[in-house]
């Protein structure tokens, strides 16, 4: 009955944004394709691609169960992001400062080097930050915990610059290694791995080696944390749970006069959110094998921005096509510059962020992908037999782009 | 003068004494008068009398500068909206605003308190519970609906539907978190006859099966014809108390309209 | 320095944070939303008014140590603030088809747009006026005071736009009407008062005063397409502590921020002569408490307000 238990089923009723999502989405997979069987793109740089955009659309799912759910309005992404990729960096890296801190303390620097003790560090933290944020805001109109988290970015970004005694500063936490490091079997996958060659056009071969299976590995990490946040937030989201968020959204004072706690339900949506962003932010780390000062600019948060209101506020799916839209950008206009013109990329990618934050509000303020079915716990509905679902979207009954 | 909370027999809502200033202007102005249990109790006055003020205070939406407020004996003075809902008081607004994305009985499933599924954690750890009490509370919803003869709309957009039909479904979901005192703010502002009259109906039907109404409203055919007793407010205290027929017969009432219209 | 040298730069800082705060308070109670985008404005007045500079140059004499220039320079800033303000009000704003929170958020994408814009054409590095810096006033070095006659500038300069926003507000027809929007905008449609009209005028002065703040910014420091959006946070910091929507607030709130940011390593020197007991704890302190920190503790009043006052220090209990 719904695109979310029967995607096969439900291509035909597609809408039109969601049909030219799909068409656009499989034209620039087969653009990729081709780049890489011809050798432009090289295999290893795509899986990191992948795993990019991966990471983006976790983050973009984090912002969604915030924004998207209870129209809490979040700028501070980049440091939940931030929090979660120091604290996998800090207690993974050789090169961290950690190591000395901890040297000589009891049993502490048995935990260095474990990522899982990372990303258990790096959720902790974030989860603390929530709360110290969500307490003076979230009793407020919404406007104010978009000021306030703002600040708390800037706050974040400039501890990490200067506290160089836990975070290197400016040089960035080095000697990183994989999230798989030390695992039986994954831990050495890709060394174990032959190399392979491929040559699916003659004369340009396509070379598969250790790196490759390393971003592999990536890939399948993000698409596990991905899997398993999707999974969550679709329940969530279907759930009375989801549906007390959503009618905060809409008017607060309604959820309160039903008896609804909302204080608790926007602390609920903020804190699980910030944990999403500090997933990523750890996956991060273990992707790029570097963090620094420089990725906990505001950009990140916007990135993020781009994403969820572009792909639907409230919608998994659009948050999911977000962060290939990101990428996009952000290799394009590398790509731009390197190729075509030669423009500052970073610039270009801030005038490209401002003119798709401003046109989707101006044309499409529900954005491309707004959750379409009713949001009614699956079973309860089936159950009856299902005979009076509505036969098409619940926004998009007024033919594509109805304004609201 | 004052034959307020204490001469109800058996009060379902008893408010005392209640104060409000906004910037030095006493908005409620040591407000008394108490609700009887299974009455459906009208409260009217000139425009500015205070009337949504007292709402906000006695739902606790506005934090009152002194009195108290009592919910079924219970003190609620100062509690915060869900608090007081909890203790059998809901109440709605005079301006619904649509739930975007929502069908109406979507929106109707906000209504029911305590639902397991509005707990995070038991979503995962029983979904079973929680897919029961759905299942419960929609056919719960549904047959309301049918109550009020608009189950035809149940799943329509509820951004779709007339402003007439919102209150309809906004009474209707009111009473799925079944109160025990309901607030009505203004329930036939802006509702063509036909449909008042349905909510008349409507409103007397639930009241027969038991629940208290207190409502604000400025159409006083319509609060004359249902409500008794009536409250008069002016300039924020409360300035009688009696049978619609009493108080249309008031010379106090009719100086207030008088001298409080523009 | 001593205690006067650090008020005398809380001062001049002040004064820049009190301009940028007074027009984004405007906005906030005016067109209703928290504008994203003020920091930014400040910015392009500051790069309107530098290549201003460039063109006219020298101009003729000088007063407090500033060619003739510089004043038609600063001119130019404010109005090219403002225009840009006004258009984008008109093409962007004004269409828009969403709520306080919609408009909050395309304001990102404005600052964005405006800041991208400034970075594409003048490059990311710091740039300065063409003007002499100066030393300090000679008289008030042994008072432990060492501002410049441009700090002077900027602080007489300022006063004057605030008294003539003040002058404006209280006895003007225009400044009724701005007020009685502010308290209620529906009423104020009914009451006959052309709100389209007011809004853009809101936008104008707003803007203007953001302007001017951008360019003694520039002058005070130096400029960088991100000046405007760093000082965002300050200037938020300053209209919650005033309360937002209150212009007097926002002075006061702007004046309050600005003094402590300059103050700030007066305080370390202050924590560091204390004794603090225990130790970790006068570490902790003496490391938070500087520099590198001014911004954060602005943040810290910020939430701070938030949690006790949220209608900031001047206004009502809670919301």
């Amino acid at each position: 009955m719904s695109a979310l238990t029967d995607p096969r089923g439900a291509v035909e009723d597609l809408t039109r944004p969601e049909g030219w999502v799909l068409g656009v989405s499989a034209a620039f997979l087969l653009f990729l394709l081709a780049a890489l069987l011809t050798g432009a793109l090289g295999p290893t740089y795509f899986l990191f691609l992948v795993g990019l955009a991966g990471m983006y659309a976790l983050l973009s799912f984090g912002l969604n169960s915030q924004w998207g759910f209870a129209g809490l309005i979040n700028f501070s992404v980049a440091a939940f992001f931030g929090v979660g990729a120091y604290g996998a960096a800090l207690f993974t890296a050789s090169g961290s400062p950690l190591v000395e801190l901890f040297e000589g303390v009891p049993l502490l620097p048995s935990l260095l080097g474990l990522p899982i003790v990372g990303l258990v560090v790096g959720l902790a933290v974030a989860f603390v930050l929530a709360i110290l944020i969500g307490i003076p805001t979230l009793r407020l109109r919404a406007d104010y915990l978009a000021i306030a988290s703002l600040g708390l970015a800037e706050v974040v970004r400039l501890i990490v610059l200067n506290e160089r005694w836990l975070t290197n500063g400016s040089a960035g936490v080095r000697g990183i290694p994989g999230f798989f490091a030390g695992w039986p079997v994954l831990g050495t996958f890709p060394e174990a791995m032959p190399g392979l060659r491929l040559e699916v056009i003659p004369g340009s071969p396509v070379l598969l080696e250790t790196a490759f299976w390393q971003a592999l590995l990536n890939v399948l990490l993000v698409l596990a944390f991905a899997g398993g946040v999707y999974f969550v937030l679709r329940r969530a989201h279907r759930s009375p749970w989801g549906r007390v968020l959503r009618t905060i959204r809409s008017d607060e004072d309604l959820a309160r006069a039903l008896g609804k706690d909302t204080y608790s339900f926007k602390m609920q949506s903020f804190v699980l959110g910030s944990l999403i962003m500090a997933l990523a932010g750890v996956f991060y780390t273990h992707l790029n094998l570097y963090v620094g000062p420089g990725d906990l600019d505001p950009i990140t948060t916007f990135y993020a921005w781009v994403a969820v209101i572009l792909g639907g506020s409230g919608s998994n799916r659009g948050a999911l096509f977000g962060g290939i839209v990101i990428v996009t950008i952000r290799e394009g206009t590398r790509f731009l510059n390197d190729v075509a013109l030669p423009i500052d990329p970073a610039p270009l990618r801030l005038l490209l962020i401002g003119v798709v934050i401003i046109a989707v509000m101006r044309y499409r303020p529900q954005g491309v992908l707004p959750p379409q079915r009713e949001l009614i716990w699956p079973s309860a509905v089936d159950g009856g037999g299902a005979p009076d679902s509505p036969d098409s979207g619940v926004r998009e009954q007024k033919g594509g782009g109805g304004d609201e | 003068m004052s034959e307020g909370a204490l001469a109800k027999q058996d009060p379902v809502l008893a408010v005392d004494d209640l104060q409000k200033s906004f910037g030095g202007l006493a908005a409620t102005d040591h407000a008394t008068f108490g609700v009887e249990r299974g009455t459906i109790t009208g409260l009217i006055g000139p425009n500015g009398a205070g009337k949504s003020t007292l709402f906000n205070l006695i739902s606790g939406f506005y934090e009152p500068d002194g009195g108290t407020v009592e919910v079924n004996g219970t003190d609620v003075t100062g509690m915060e909206p869900y608090e007081v809902a909890d203790y059998g008081l809901i109440r709605t607004f005079q301006t619904p605003r649509k739930l975007e994305g929502m069908t109406v009985r979507e929106a109707m499933l906000v209504g029911p308190r305590e639902q397991p599924g509005e707990s995070f954690r038991r979503l995962f750890t029983s979904p079973g519970t929680v897919a029961e009490s759905e299942s419960a509370n929609l056919a719960e919803a549904e047959r309301i609906l049918a109550e009020f003869e608009i189950d035809h709309l149940a799943t329509q957009p509820a951004t779709d539907i007339s402003g007439g039909q919102m209150k309809l479904v906004e009474l209707a979901r009111a009473m799925l978190a079944e109160p025990e005192v309901l607030l009505l703010d203004e329930p036939v502002a802006g509702v063509n006859p036909t449909l008042a009259k349905k909510l008349k109906t409507q409103i007397r039907r639930l009241n027969e099966q038991g629940t208290t109404f207190l409502l604000i409203e400025h159409d006083m055919e319509f609060v004359m014809d249902l409500a008794d007793p009536i409250v008069v407010l002016d300039q924020g205290h409360v300035l009688t108390e009696g049978t619609p027929e009493g108080v249309r017969n008031d010379d106090r009432v009719i100086d207030a309209y008088l001298g409080g219209g523009a | 320095m001593t205690v006067i040298g650090y008020l005398a730069n809380g001062l001049v800082f002040s004064s820049i944070i009190v301009l940028g705060s007074i027009g984004l308070s405007l906005v906030y109670s005016i067109a209703d939303f928290a504008n994203f985008a003020h920091g930014d404005t400040m910015t392009i007045g500051a790069y309107a008014s530098l290549v201003t500079f460039g063109a006219v140059g020298g101009l003729g004499g000088a007063v407090l140590g500033l060619p003739y220039g510089f004043f038609v320079a600063l001119v130019v800033g404010i109005a090219a603030a403002a225009a840009v303000a006004v258009i984008t009000e008109r093409v962007i704003y004004e269409p828009l088809d969403v709520d306080s929170i919609g408009l909050l958020i395309t304001s990102i994408g404005i600052a964005f747009v405006y800041r991208a814009l400034i970075q594409i054409r003048f490059g990311s590095d710091f740039t300065r006026f063409d003007i002499q810096p100066l030393r300090p006033i000679e008289a008030l070095v042994p008072y432990g005071v060492r501002v410049t006659l441009h700090d002077v500038a900027i602080v007489v300069s300022a006063a004057v736009l605030v008294v003539g926003l003040h002058v404006l507000l209280q006895y003007t027809d225009l400044g009724r009407k701005m007020r009685a929007m502010a308290d209620n905008p529906d009423l104020a449609r009914v009451s006959g008062i052309r709100t389209r009209r007011v809004k853009l005028w809101t936008w104008v002065i707003g803007a203007g005063l953001a302007g001017a703040g951008g360019v003694f910014l520039g002058l005070f420091n130096q400029l960088s397409p991100r000046m405007g959006f760093n000082l965002l946070l300050v200037i938020f910091a300053a209209v919650i502590l005033g309360g937002i929507g209150s212009v007097y607030g926002a002075m006061a709130g702007g004046f309050l921020i600005g003094m402590i940011n300059q103050l700030t390593p007066f305080f370390s020197d202050v924590v560091e002569a204390l004794p603090i007991w225990p130790g970790w704890l006068a570490r902790l302190l003496e490391s938070l408490i500087s520099i590198e920190y001014a911004n954060a503790i602005a943040f810290v009043i910020m939430v701070a307000v938030l949690l006790v006052r949220p209608n900031g220090i001047a206004g009502e209990g809670a919301t």
